[in-house]
């Protein structure tokens, strides 16, 4: 690890791996000017879903977990608090007229289809990382050996 | 009721069963968890059969039509990977060229999905799933290999060969989204094409802040409940007699059982 503090590790990490994207977006933006209408309201479904959806598979993780520990019940319901929480505003958001609603008759229907174009962002996550990890796993493993040479005392 | 049974529930079967088989301790809970994981894929890649009249099959399909690929990646690189430098169970020259054709393949089959008749395509249109999938996994590549770029050099030393070729991927992925928003492809123009990728920005970028978000509070759920926890009770220093054998122990260990 290089000398630099975990912090300015940590920005420099997330700044590499954002900043080339929101560049590249935003330069196709201004040159193709198309219309993003439901852009915003595809982030918030998407944002209330991920949260609703990762709080839920972190309950799960937080209950297999617990072999290890005396099952704790306390962290449990303070998850199992932030699904319900995060469920129940995803529907009072999605209720209020037609703020979230895309092309969908129904809260509920609407509700699913998040849930499935969630499910379908992750698939594109998780084979786009078996590409990207794969070429440098496959790169670092077939590198030559390094030699480290000690000093002679 | 069917499509509650067929989908709904072996998606959450599935999920169960996934985060079961990778994060439980217990062998048998794994077990129970690897099952689960395959009834419930198998029953979601299904649905184009089981649920012909719903919309929601649509995503089975996708998963059939990317299925494909996916695994000729996947398979490829660990064939590649593991007939490299390995101390232990390395695979043979004739596994590494079998990989790096199936890795050539898995390529050219995606971007037969775009650039040529094999886009998913179902009922009768191009499959709505597709047209998320296909910009999210450019858009995601492309994030992914910038910022391992900046992660092996951090990390790792006198790497600059696989800087590079994080490089080469990155300009990979932008070249493909660049290709696809100038030009058309047989099943999707470009404009489509654009428009879509910007929507694939905006629910990437949703997912990034929600899942960062739940994960926040997560920790903040465990910190909190690890703080309210009794220290632990401090033991009593060693005896004499308990530092004598822990003294001949090691003793014997580092002389590797001959008497000093």
């Amino acid at each position: 690890m290089n000398g630099s503090s975990p912090n300015r590790t940590l920005v420099r990490l997330s700044a590499w791996s954002l900043l080339p994207s929101v560049g590249f977006i935003v330069i196709l933006w201004w040159f193709t000017q198309p219309s993003v209408e439901g852009a915003l309201v595809r982030f918030v479904n998407s944002m209330l879903t991920s949260f609703t959806l990762f709080s839920f598979m972190l309950l799960v993780v937080l209950f297999t977990y617990g072999d290890a520990r005396k099952r704790p019940i306390a962290p449990m319901v303070g998850v199992f608090a932030m699904v319900a929480i995060s469920t129940g505003l995803t529907v009072f958001f999605l209720s209020q007229g037609n703020f979230l609603m895309e092309a969908n008759a129904s809260v509920r229907a609407q509700y699913l289809s998040n849930i499935i174009r969630f499910g379908t962002t992750v698939a594109a996550i998780l084979v786009s990382s078996v590409a990207v990890g794969g070429t440098l796993l496959a790169s670092i493993l077939n590198s030559p050996p390094k030699v480290i040479h000690f000093e002679e005392e | 009721m069917q499509a509650f049974v067929f989908f709904w529930l072996a998606g959450l079967v599935f999920l169960l069963g996934s985060l079961l088989a990778f994060f439980s301790k217990e062998a048998l809970r794994r077990k129970v968890g690897l099952a689960m994981t395959v009834v419930g894929f198998v029953s979601l890649l299904a649905t184009p059969w089981t649920l012909s009249f719903s919309p929601s099959s649509a995503f089975g399909h996708l998963l059939g039509s990317v299925l494909g690929p996916s695994v000729l990646l996947a398979v490829g690189f660990y064939q590649i990977a593991f007939s490299g430098h390995v101390p232990v169970g390395r695979l043979s020259k004739q596994d590494r060229l079998l990989g790096v054709v199936m890795v050539i393949v898995g390529v050219v089959w995606f971007e037969a999905m775009h650039w040529w008749s094999l886009t998913p395509t179902y009922p009768s249109g191009v499959n709505p799933y597709w047209l998320i999938f296909w910009p999210t996994m450019l858009l995601f590549g492309f994030a992914t290999a910038t910022g391992a770029f900046a992660f092996v050099g951090v990390v790792g030393d006198r790497r600059v060969r696989e800087q590079r070729l994080m490089l080469v991927v990155a300009g990979f992925f932008l070249t493909l989204m660049v290709l696809g928003a100038t030009s058309d492809g047989p099943s999707i123009v470009r404009e489509r094409f654009v428009s879509e990728l910007l929507l694939s920005a905006a629910d990437l970028f949703g997912v990034l802040v929600g899942a960062s978000a739940a994960v926040v509070l997560f920790i903040l759920v465990v910190l909190v409940y690890e703080r309210q926890q009794p220290e632990p009770t401090t033991l009593a220093p060693p005896t004499a007699e308990q530092l004598e054998r822990a003294t001949a122990t090691v003793a014997h260990h580092i002389s590797g059982g001959k008497e000093a």
